[in-house]
């Protein structure tokens, strides 16, 4: 899967892939990459704005550490993060619902 | 582990264009995928390589921080309310006949030439494609603004005649700004420092 395809939802991979905890940037890269099977393949340097993008939205905070001598910045998420994150899955599964009904041709709500 | 050459260029170009709180974020997470593909038993330059590779260009990069800074949305929104808050002013003007004001001619122009520098900077922040130019235009338009305002206000409630509806509107819409502004602008500051 290519970024272009991405668009849209990346702030919602992103806040997904904070959920288990604070991580630092080459560490949400490598959540995204075990939780998708290596499907999604993103630029990694465009994750970095993303985050601060994020952060600026006060959907995640970010703070500094130094690990190995080098400057780490490590994110987590906010209350706001965690709400945004439940709205983004709902309307996740709505749309994905009625896409797939629309291209496998069936009625949308399926019915049981 | 020492970092082969190419790290190192790819580093310093980002660092000609980014302060140095990203450049620090961006060199930890090229080191470690630099050290994840060692890992994987590739050699040194190679892995230097598809490392520097999976990044991305360090241009695409640096004008994805330029997108995502803040002083460009600042500048977004006081460009668009910036109508608003001079048709209040332009109103106050009118109805009090400025023109007929004892403002020297050099006051009036420098006046228009200061609103015309402050659009100038928010628009080059707004629009800007640099990370240094979108934070720096941002920053100054943001300050202007304040000024702007403050002259405005104080020397409009000594100047007109008598104080009408309209001029406690443009009073207020220029006092909401000049707020909005200058808790902005110390955000931007901090921000500018990393």
């Amino acid at each position: 899967m290519r970024a272009e395809e991405l668009k849209g939802h990346l702030d919602a991979v992103l806040l997904a892939a904070l959920e288990g905890g604070p991580r630092h940037g080459y560490a949400v890269i490598e959540t995204l990459r075990q939780n998708t099977g290596g499907r999604l393949d993103l630029p990694t340097g465009t994750i970095y704005p993303a985050l601060r993008r994020l952060e600026q939205a006060g959907l995640i905070t970010g703070s500094w550490s130094v690990v190995g001598g080098r400057r780490r910045r490590e994110y987590r998420l906010t209350g706001a993060g965690r709400r945004a994150l439940a709205g983004r899955r709902a309307d996740w599964r709505d749309f994905s619902a009625a896409v797939t009904a629309a291209l496998e041709g069936r009625p949308w709500p399926s019915p049981a | 582990m020492a970092e082969p050459r190419l790290i190192r260029d790819y580093q310093s170009s980002l660092s000609a264009q980014l302060p140095a709180s990203i450049v620090d974020e961006l060199a930890d997470g090229l080191s470690e995928t630099y050290r994840s593909y060692r890992r994987q038993g590739l050699a040194p330059d190679i892995a230097a390589q598809a490392a520097v590779e999976e990044f991305g260009e360090p241009q695409v990069i640096v004008d994805e921080f330029a997108r995502v800074h803040p002083a460009r949305r600042t500048a977004r929104k006081l460009l668009v309310t910036g109508p608003a808050v001079g048709a209040c002013w332009a109103a106050t003007l009118i109805t009090s006949q400025a023109w007929a004001l004892p403002v020297p001619l050099s006051v009036r122009i420098l006046l228009g030439l200061a609103v015309i520098a402050t659009i100038g900077l928010l628009a080059a922040s707004a629009v800007g494609t640099t990370y240094r130019l979108t934070a720096r235009a941002g920053i100054a338009g943001c300050a202007a603004i304040a000024v702007l305002d403050t002259a405005m206000i104080t020397s409009m409630m000594f100047a007109i005649p008598s104080i009408t509806w309209i001029t406690i509107a443009a009073v207020a819409a220029s006092a909401m700004r000049m707020t909005f502004s200058a808790r902005t602008l110390t955000r931007l500051v901090a921000h500018a420092q990393g």
